[in-house]
This record gives C-alpha cells, sequence and structure tokens, in this order.
C-alpha cells in the first residue's frame, strides 16, 4: 500500500548534457487519489519531468518519491506502481491492438490467462473491442490514445502519468478520453496529467502546477488559480495605424496608471489588462487609445481563465496552436542525426 | 528465469513484428537467389583457374552467399532496433518492469532467428540448383546453427550502431560498415589465388575464417583444419559482440 503521498517531489533538477537546463528545482506533491494537472507551454520542462517520474530518465538533482518509492534506488517497483502514457512513445504498429495489450499485461508480471481476460475488459472500456484484432498502425489519433491508455491500465496501476493525452485529436475523441480519464478517477486512481490546453486542465484537474521554463510559477486547484487573477480581464483589439510603437507605448503606459487596472500587457491580439471591475474601467481604458492615436476594433470583458493565470504569473500566454508543428520538428531533427540530445 | 520468461515474449513479439513483414522475407531469399544467379553464371568459367579447389562455381560461391546475407542482417537488425527506439516502444518496454537484459536478447535472438531462416532458404536454393553438401545433412545443420550464432553477433554490430547513433541517414547507411567484413574475404576466390595487400587484409578478416569453414563443410566436408578456426574464431566474436553490445545497451538505457 501507497504511505503518504503518490507523487512527492522535493528541488527537482534536470540539466541534459549539452547545458539545457529543462527542470531548475521544483517540489510539489500530488496526493493519493487526486487529479493533477501539469499546466505548462511546450519546451516548459513537463515532458521532462513527467519522464523522470516514470523512471525513464535520470535526474540531475532533488528527491523523487512515487507510490512511497524512491525513483532512482527502486526503479523497478516503481515501474510495477504506475501505468503511464507519454506522448512520444511508442505503439507498437504492426501488432494487433489485442496483442500489444496482452504483452503489456504480461510484461508487468500478470499471466497469459490474466493478460488475456485483462485486455478483454479494457478493449471493452476504451471501446476499441470491434477493432482489437486490427493492426495498431491502422488506428486513428483517437483509438490509439485509447489502446495506449488501456495498455497503461493493464496491470491496474495505483498512478497513472499522462503526457499531454488529448494534444492532436479531434474535439469529440478529445471528450471520449476525458470521460474515461474522470471515471478511471472516480475508482480511485491517481492521475497526474501534463497538458498544454487550457480547458482540459480546467475541466479535469482538481489541483494544478503551472510550469515555465523549467520552473513553477503558481499552484492551486483551477477555481483557487482564476480567483488569484483578482477581477475581470478585459481585451482590447486595436488598429495600430502610422506610428505603431509609439503609439501602442503611449496606450499602454496610460492604461497602467489608471485606476483599477491591476496589469496590463500587449501582445499579439492587442492589450490585455487585468482589472477590479471590467465595467467600470472600459470607458477610461477606451479614453486612453484615443489619446494615443489608437482606433480600438474590439472590446471585451471576461471572467479570468487559466490562461489568465498563466499570463499574470509569466507575462506570456500559453500558445496552442504552434507547440504541436515544435514537437514535430523537434522529433524529426532527432532522428535524422541533425539535433542530438 | 523471469528474464526468460520476459525474453521470450518479447522474441514473440518481435517474431510477429518481422513476419507482418513478408516482403522483408521474400526480397531476403530473392537477394541470395540473385547472387547464384548474378555472380554465378559469369563467374563460372574462374574453376578452370589452375588450383582451384572446386569442380562447381555455385558450390563454391554458396559460402558467400550464406555468410554475406548473415553479415549484412547486422545492418537489418539496426534498422530494427531503430524503428522501435524511433516510434518510442523501446521507450515502452523500458517503462515496464522488465529486467534490461530481457529486452536485449528477445532483440538478439530475432537476429539470430532472421539469420538461421535465410540461410535455411538460400540451403534450398543451392540444392534446387544442383550444389551438393559433401558435409551431408550434419553439415547443413552446423552450418545453419553457425550462421545464427554469427546472426546474434552481426545483429550485436547493428545494436552498437542504431544506439551509438540514433540516427537515420547513418542506420540505413550501416551495411557500409559490414560490407568490407563480406568483401574482403575469399568470396569469390580461395585466398591462395589473391594477391598483394588484398590478400594480407583477407587474412585479418575474422569472417574469413568462418567462411572458410563454412566453404570447406559444403565442398569437402568434414576437414577439420579449415573448420576448427572458423568455429573458434565465431564463438570468440560471438561472445566478445554480446559482450559489447550489453555494455552498450546498458549504457544507453541507464
Amino acid at each position: 500500500m501507497i504511505n503518504g503521498p503518490a507523487v512527492l517531489v522535493e528541488g527537482l533538477g534536470k540539466t541534459y548534457p549539452g547545458g539545457v537546463r529543462a527542470v531548475d528545482g521544483i517540489s510539489f506533491a500530488v496526493e493519493r487519489g487526486e487529479f493533477f494537472g501539469f499546466l505548462g507551454p511546450n519546451g516548459a520542462g513537463k515532458t521532462t519531468t513527467i519522464k523522470i517520474l516514470a523512471t525513464l530518465l535520470p535526474k540531475t538533482e532533488g528527491r523523487v518519491e512515487v507510490a512511497g518509492l524512491d525513483v532512482i534506488r527502486e526503479p523497478k517497483a516503481v515501474r510495477q506502481a504506475i501505468g503511464v502514457a507519454l506522448q512520444e512513445v511508442g505503439l507498437d504498429d504492426l501488432s494487433k491492438g489485442r496483442d500489444f495489450l496482452e504483452l503489456q499485461g504480461v510484461l508487468y508480471g500478470l499471466s497469459r490467462a490474466e493478460a488475456r481476460t485483462r485486455a478483454t475488459e479494457l478493449l471493452e472500456l476504451v471501446g476499441l473491442s470491434s477493432v482489437a484484432d486490427r493492426k495498431v498502425g491502422s488506428y486513428s489519433g483517437g483509438m490509439r490514445r485509447r489502446i495506449d491508455l488501456a495498455g497503461a491500465l493493464m496491470h491496474n496501476p495505483g498512478v497513472l502519468f499522462l503526457d499531454e493525452p488529448t494534444t492532436g485529436l479531434d474535439p469529440q475523441s478529445r471528450i471520449t478520453v476525458w470521460e474515461h480519464l474522470e471515471e478511471l478517477n472516480a475508482r480511485g486512481v491517481t492521475i497526474f496529467l501534463t497538458t498544454q490546453h487550457m480547458d482540459e486542465a480546467d475541466r479535469l484537474c482538481r489541483r494544478l502546477a503551472m510550469i515555465d521554463h523549467g520552473r513553477l510559477v503558481a499552484e492551486g486547484s483551477p477555481a483557487e488559480l482564476k480567483a488569484g487573477v483578482g477581477g475581470d480581464i478585459v481585451h482590447v483589439a486595436f488598429d495600430a495605424g502610422e506610428s505603431p510603437d509609439e503609439g501602442v507605448a503611449a496606450a499602454l503606459a496610460a492604461v497602467r496608471t489608471l485606476p483599477g487596472v491591476r496589469q496590463a500587457d500587449i501582445d499579439d491580439n492587442g492589450l490585455i489588462a487585468t482589472v477590479g471591475d471590467g465595467g467600470a474601467a472600459a470607458p477610461a481604458i477606451m479614453a486612453a487609445f484615443q489619446d494615443a492615436g489608437l482606433s480600438i476594433a474590439n472590446l471585451s470583458i471576461t471572467r479570468p481563465s487559466l490562461d489568465d493565470v498563466f499570463l499574470q504569473h509569466t507575462g506570456r500566454q500559453i500558445r496552442d496552436s504552434d507547440a504541436d508543428g515544435d514537437a514535430e520538428d523537434r522529433m524529426w531533427s532527432q532522428w535524422m542525426g541533425v539535433n542530438r540530445r | 528465469m523471469l528474464v526468460l520468461r520476459e525474453s521470450y515474449f518479447i522474441y514473440v513479439r518481435n517474431l510477429k513484428t518481422w513476419l507482418a513483414q513478408p516482403w522483408m522475407i521474400v526480397a531476403a531469399v530473392l537477394s541470395s537467389a540473385f547472387m547464384f544467379l548474378f555472380f554465378g553464371e559469369p563467374l563460372r568459367g574462374i574453376t578452370a583457374l589452375p588450383g582451384f579447389p572446386a569442380d562447381d562455381y555455385q558450390a563454391f560461391l554458396a559460402a558467400m552467399v550464406i555468410v554475406m546475407a548473415v553479415v549484412f542482417s547486422g545492418s537489418d537488425m539496426a534498422m530494427v532496433l531503430l524503428t522501435d527506439m524511433m516510434s518510442g516502444y523501446v521507450d515502452k518496454l523500458l517503462l515496464s518492469p522488465v529486467n534490461r537484459f530481457s529486452i536485449l536478447l528477445g532483440t538478439l535472438l530475432i537476429g539470430g532467428t532472421r539469420a538461421m531462416a535465410q540461410v535455411l532458404a538460400i540451403i534450398l536454393v543451392a540444392t534446387a540448383i544442383g550444389v551438393r553438401f559433401e558435409g551431408g545433412i550434419l553439415g547443413i545443420l552446423a552450418v545453419i546453427v553457425g550462421a545464427t550464432l554469427l546472426g546474434v553477433a552481426m545483429g550485436c554490430v547493428g545494436l552498437i550502431v542504431a544506439m551509438r547513433t540514433r540516427s537515420v541517414q547513418v542506420t540505413v547507411n550501416s551495411w557500409l560498415l559490414f560490407m568490407p567484413l563480406a568483401f574482403l574475404t575469399s568470396a569469390f576466390m580461395p585466398r591462395d589465388l589473391l594477391t598483394g595487400w588484398f590478400q594480407v587484409a583477407v587474412g585479418l578478416n575474422p569472417i574469413e575464417y568462418i567462411m572458410v569453414a563454412v566453404r570447406a563443410v559444403i565442398i569437402d566436408g568434414w576437414v577439420w583444419d579449415s573448420i576448427l578456426p572458423g568455429i573458434w574464431i565465431l564463438l570468440a566474436t560471438t561472445a566478445v559482440l554480446i559482450g559489447a553490445a550489453t555494455y552498450e545497451y546498458r549504457r544507453a538505457t541507464n
């Protein structure tokens, strides 16, 4: 039985050969039965962290315990206690779905008969019974994630590590995966999930940590984090006109001095300001833009999202759009021998 | 015992992966048949050279076809492993609580199996075109066992290439590494009839002694003076390469 938290991380650091500092002294704990999210942009250190927790990658410093076991001293026991589905980690395309699961089962110590029974159960659970005898290589993206998830569950692990389980999936498949995860968590499985999708973290995670440049920038329940932003978010899209830089800088400076404005930044989409009361602040913000010679195309007031929480702590937004492309480029160049780590 | 159980399951998976790609097998058999056709036919007249040890050039060539097929299978094994590394399947295995050595063993055994199957196919082709095995059935069995061991050894070289470079462009071209091993031999001509630096280089190539032993079994029968050096060198090479692959594997997975 697990004593203490399901995951305990203290002062974890990872420097890759060549000097890249991927994880820079993070500490957190995940309680048993919790649904914990690790949220951050691509390259923030999420995958590195999950690989260290799952014993696939050695750490540079710090202490890591999973299921009450030290990952360095007892890697085998840790592996037996956890289930893992990583983003870039590997399905066996030439194997049939059922064979893939049965092999996972016997490698985790199940007997062949047990593995067969369990595979049938899990194929049913993830809705892949009808394609069980087809090769994994013929599966769609959503089916691949589900067979991978089923593989991670073959030995009934108490802790599940999932690296971006829905990245690249269509909306319907994402919801299906989410429902499976919620059901597992309801049955008592501790889930540690990384994601770069705010909506995913918001819906699934009871608690989450935000990571950026290898450091934790915020931690708490989604509601707590959003409340921490403390007010409304005003987005202003504007037409920069003739002299963009000066006008924009002047408007930003003016907005920052307005009463009730806690934070204001400019990004590609325009200005984003955190204010106590959106309705009260909007007229003054519009005036500031007019004074700077900028015409406003659109102004909206929203309740804070997790995106705004991230913005508040890092001054940047998490960009979903270009993240997948980066990951693919990285993998491609790595395997072509261009950019070896 | 646990290692054997785990290796067995990983081996069966590797076997299924191989059998799921029938063109790999067809190509392997065809390439060997082509060797007899494209080298054996035009060079047929070599047997008339004074001092040439065989009457049937195809019989002389058979040892080369067998040994070369197995030597180049090392390059295939490099690609097999790299494919599993690229797809992340190796990591998937490493995430499981199996012994690291089981994964290596399950992979090396498939190298041996592939070599064994290919050599069996070559022997059938050779027999079909009239090559007689002087060593008899026992000789054929001995050649198959030897080829299996050599397949494991060359698989080790392939694994080292894949793990060291982790690169498609290097691994795809790793047959270049095996080329001198296969061709700096008495492949087409007995060593006595070779000359100059080539003859010296052939004498330094361990694969040459294995080829000589295989050829002895085929064209002369059980001539131990020719066979024993090949056996010792095969055993030593296999042992050294398994050691090297194990070391490299530990290094890459820790």
